[in-house]
């Protein structure tokens, strides 16, 4: 249970023959989290994410920069004196030991008494829904138990931080849903620190009370899923978080009596701009637009909105999607599974106007206000 | 021009039947999925189908013509592997082009050349035609893998989880350019998924597979609305469908039902009331998914479900609630922003008019209210 | 700094080791190039420095029926690598491919023919040779060398096919390719490497057998390696002329090697193939 501080963290590979030779791995990452807080650290695979991940627990040199767990600067410890709980992807339980062996291994090592680590487990096990697998060999339990038995491990040394690295990736469907939760009542119960490492965005969302996102070694933006769900900093992180994925691309800005319209290319279909994006956009300027998927709705006939022909109407059980054709590109609307359309239907389009995102066609950064 | 019929396959791989007596139809010029978890056996019946596996028992046909004993090369299918297959050393090009160019389907270089462009330029890989396979992203390989299935006109198209290895944007683009080219598709396709998703958006019908086995082969409404089981139940929705016992108490003006922790006695519609005792039923599951249940954080009325906020979690445009009551975890849809205290006290509803009944023992769908509407009514 | 120095150090010596160890291996092959040249009178006498002559070149390729026995060497080494590939390839595919009792146990039968030595067999095959009427013939020769040609020649081709995903067959097959069209226009391109290294290192351990030439023919027909023998005359040994017969005999093979060079180093290392 302790604050974590990264301040200005570096990595570089001086290997001569690594990929990212000179590149930094991990360029300038600041974060700071707060006692008992769980945090995800977001990105897709090679953004220095589990590099930041093994600086932390000391499996990686740090090239420049300070972590603090607490007050304690831990650049220079030892792993094993760092007071972390790992559980990672390649740290494999050890097959000839049973799942209470597995767990014990480390306190044994610190020559805690039987006892103790008796009453330690019967503590844990529960938690992680291992207490009927502890007399079971890793060779016979399933990816999601081991992968239990792997958190408990982690958590049975009461570290000050749990590190978990992509803990859910091999697991399918609807384990990878079960064990979601149960590491989400496990934070609850421990309350210790937790740093999860993930490239899927719904792992993030639904698990993180704040998350990271790293692109090419850096910190993109940091906040709560809902902040960066609703006010993404730039066009990389709108079209990284959510699900289906936000609507974005390129329109071309119009003036017709002093009111600006986006138009988007091989459509009839104009939408008003907002008043307070008028700052950013130009008459005859292109600009990045993005709405997601559920801020976009079939209004009514007498509604202001433009009329669209259906390409293509998914039903989807729970929603339903319809999906326009803008140029080479769809525009996707999500409805309610009980409206039903067929491929060219028309139907009238409506953007919700304070939905609306817009990014630097250059740069990708957010226009208009910002947190 | 082609249906396809499986009657009575079964294929055995030492002591584990990977196919258990699978019979089913396909249509001409029907999309066809076959849905089903991991190690269904999904794979064994596209390959079954192909020619590439042979059943132990059991008649392929294609067109009404038995063609267990005809070559693969010569049953005129054409087939997307799950893990591309490309040929290593040939060019993007190349490896479309292939199949026009073989013994058996030779064409002339120019219809080639045509048609290799067209295709690319379809799954967006026109700028890679030159590349090797080595040199181009998994993304970009399984594109080369359709293009290369859809660049003949063959009796059928057979897809294994062709969008598998897509990242989350481009799948869903494939997916809608799939779903939108299938009204040009004039040839009969037959597409393994594991995906619910993709099983629902692109199916005429679909068959859902569970080792080995045929459950159910229905349109998108039928298996999401009026599935057969509690497991092909299970298989479709995201929150999972929520299935938990009920008692039957026979009242004087007909039988109603108790659930978990509630003393109240739920009314049931009139339509299921007299399914239910046609059947002579006792013991009962209900199934109600997470959109057909409200939640309040006070007692509304005694209809009201007393429980406590399990897990809260937010994915995106909304967020997945989960509530225990009484040892019960019920998974309901609620909007993304909001808050609630983990273990904090909470209460459903639950529509009741929208759930499903099963037999307990044999976990098999009984009814639903209004089930005519969701398979005839709805598109 | 520190770091920099230390791998300079380290880079240093490694090459200087290199070095030491390049000289000390290819000295011997020095040595044998250099008293081709040296007269007879003066093989004892002198070291590095002498008057070189070209008298041993004129005495083995002009005065003895040396070429014959070059030819000769040609013809089986080449024979017998033919026959290996013709008949270790498909063995290969069906190694790598089927599935059949005993299946590992076969394989390893033959990759032990390569490590059993060839003394240990030699007085039977001879004596089962003349029964058979096949002793100093082309055939014989080329038949007794697969126990050292094609061991090798299966076990790297199996690999290469062991590597090649089945499924791309499956997808040629489904494209419209019959078996054989299959087999030569995919997986022959996918295999050369390793044929070809493994074809080499076949032809090499062929074209420098002794023991089996030696037994199993020399009368009529004589590999260059036998024929060395005949520089041990009864009086003194022609160590130059000796040394020619060795250095034209290893020309083809470091000629073949240095050219196929790269596929060697490639094709020798199954993992290298990935789908």
């Amino acid at each position: 249970m302790a604050k974590l501080l990264l301040k200005k963290l570096y990595k570089r590979y001086s290997n001569k023959h690594s990929k990212l030779q000179n590149d930094f791995a991990v360029n300038d990452f600041s974060l700071e989290c707060n006692d008992g807080e769980f945090v995800g650290i977001l990105g897709p695979s090679g953004c220095g994410k589990t590099t930041t991940l093994r600086m932390i627990a000391g499996l990686e040199d740090i090239t420049a920069g300070d972590i603090f767990i607490g007050n304690t600067r831990i650049n220079d410890l030892h792993p094993k004196d760092r007071q972390i709980g790992l559980a990672f992807e390649d740290y494999a339980l050890y097959p000839p030991l049973n799942v209470y062996d597995n767990i014990a291994f480390n306190l044994r090592a610190k020559k805690v008494k039987e006892a103790d680590i008796l009453s330690e487990i019967k503590r844990i096990a529960p938690l992680l829904k291992v207490d009927d697998l502890l007399d079971s060999r890793p060779v016979s339990l399933s990816g999601g138990q081991k992968q239990r038995v792997n958190i408990a491990r982690a958590v049975i040394r009461k570290p000050k931080l749990l590190l978990l690295d992509e803990p859910l990736s091999h697991l399918d469907g609807k384990m990878r849903q079960v064990l979601r939760t149960e590491i989400k009542r496990l934070h609850k119960e421990i309350n210790c620190t937790t740093i999860i490492v993930t490239h899927d965005q719904l792992e993030a969302m639904s698990l993180a009370d704040r998350i990271a996102i790293m692109k090419d070694g850096k910190l993109q933006q940091y906040g709560t899923p809902l902040e960066i769900y609703n006010y993404p900093v730039n066009e990389f992180v709108a079209g990284f978080i959510g699900e289906p994925p936000m609507n974005i691309m390129t329109v071309t800005v119009s003036k017709t009596d002093g009111v600006f319209f986006f138009n988007f290319s091989g459509t009839d279909v104009s939408i008003p701009v907002p008043t307070q994006y008028y700052p950013h956009v130009q008459e005859g300027g292109t600009v990045r637009f993005g709405i997601r998927p559920s801020d976009v709705l079939i209004g009514q006939q007498s509604s202001m909105g433009s009329m669209v022909q259906v390409a293509v109407f998914e039903n989807l059980g729970e929603e339903c999607r319809i999906s326009i054709r803008v140029g080479d590109d769809y525009l996707t609307m999500t409805t309610s599974e009980e409206i039903r359309y067929r491929q060219g239907d028309v139907i009238k389009l409506v953007v919700k106007s304070d939905r609306i995102h817009l990014f630097n066609p250059v740069s990708g950064d957010r226009l208009g206000e910002k947190i | 021009m082609a249906c396809i019929e499986l009657t009575h396959i079964s294929k055995q791989f030492r002591k584990y039947f990977a196919l258990d007596d699978v019979s089913f139809q396909v249509n001409d010029k029907e999309f066809f999925v076959l849905f089903g978890p991991t190690g269904a056996g999904k794979t064994t019946v596209l390959k079954t189908i192909a020619g590439i596996e042979s059943p132990d028992e059991g008649n392929v046909k294609i067109d009404n013509e038995i063609v267990n004993l005809i070559e693969p090369a010569y049953r005129n299918v054409s087939m997307v592997f799950e893990n591309y297959a490309l040929y290593p050393h040939f060019s993007v090009y190349d490896n479309i082009a292939s199949p026009m160019r073989s013994p058996l389907h030779k064409t002339d270089e120019e219809t080639i050349h045509k048609e290799v462009h067209r295709t690319a330029a379809m799954l967006k890989i026109e700028h890679l035609l030159d590349r090797l396979p080595s040199q181009i992203s998994n993304g970009q390989k399984q594109r080369v893998a359709i293009g290369r299935c859809l660049v003949r006109k063959p009796n059928v198209f057979l897809m294994d989880e062709p969008l598998a290895h897509l990242d989350a944007k481009l799948r869903h683009f494939m997916r809608a350019e799939l779903k939108e080219m299938q009204a040009n598709f004039d040839t009969t396709t037959i597409y393994v998924t594991h995906d619910y998703l993709e099983a629902l958006s692109l199916g005429n019908r679909i068959a859902v597979i569970n080792r080995g086995q045929i459950e159910q082969i229905g349109t998108a409404n039928e298996v999401y609305y009026t599935p057969v089981n509690q497991f092909t139940a299970r298989l479709f929705g995201e929150p999972e469908i929520n299935i938990f016992g009920i008692e039957l108490i026979e009242c004087e003006n007909g039988p109603k039902i108790k659930m978990l922790n509630n003393e109240h006695f739920f009314d049931l519609e009139p339509d299921v009331v007299k399914v239910l005792s046609e059947q002579n039923v006792h013991d009962l599951n209900l199934g109600i998914r997470g959109t057909c249940i409200s939640y309040s954080f006070a007692k509304e009325e005694d209809n009201f479900f007393d429980g406590t906020v399990y897990s809260l979690e937010p994915i995106g445009n909304k967020s997945i609630l989960i509530v225990d009551i009484d040892g019960e975890r019920i998974r309901i849809i609620a909007p993304n922003d909001l808050h609630a205290e983990l273990d904090s006290p909470i209460f459903l509803k639950f529509d009741l008019k929208k759930a499903l009944f099963f037999d307990r023992t044999s976990e098999e769908f009984i009814i639903r209210h209004n089930q005519a509407h969701y398979i005839g009514g709805l598109i | 700094m520190n770091a920099k120095i230390r791998r300079t150090s380290v880079s240093v010596v490694r090459n200087t080791l290199l070095t030491l160890y390049a000289l000390f291996a290819l000295f011997p092959i020095f040595w044998m190039v250099l008293i081709t040249f040296k007269s007879d009178s003066e093989m004892y006498t002198t070291t590095f420095l002498f008057h070189p002559t070209l008298h041993n070149y004129k005495e083995v390729l002009l005065r003895t029926d040396y070429f014959q026995a070059f030819l000769d060497n040609i013809i089986v080494s080449s024979g017998a690598v033919l026959v290996s590939v013709l008949v270790g390839v498909p063995a290969a595919y069906a190694l790598a491919r089927y599935k059949f009792k005993g299946k590992e146990d076969l394989a390893f039968t033959i990759l032990s023919f390569k490590f059993a030595p060839e003394i240990l067999v030699i007085l039977p095959l001879f004596m089962v040779y003349q029964a058979l009427g096949i002793y100093d013939t082309y055939f014989g020769l080329i038949w007794v060398y697969q126990l050292i040609t094609m061991p090798l020649l299966i076990w790297v081709v199996r690999g290469y096919f062991e590597d090649i995903n089945v499924e791309i067959e499956q997808a040629a097959q489904l494209d419209g390719y019959p078996w054989h069209s299959v087999f030569l226009k995919i997986l022959l391109p996918l295999i050369k490497p390793g044929l070809v290294a493994a074809g080499l290192l076949a032809f090499i351990f062929a074209w420098n057998s002794f023991t089996f030439p030696l037994l199993l023919s020399g009368f009529r027909i004589e590999t260059v390696t036998v024929a060395s023998l005949k520089y041990i005359a009864s009086d003194t040994v022609h160590y130059g002329q000796m040394a020619v017969a060795a250095t034209v005999a290893a020309l083809p093979e470091v000629i073949l090697a240095l050219l196929i060079q790269k596929h060697l180093v490639r094709g020798l290392s199954f993992g290298a193939v990935k789908g």
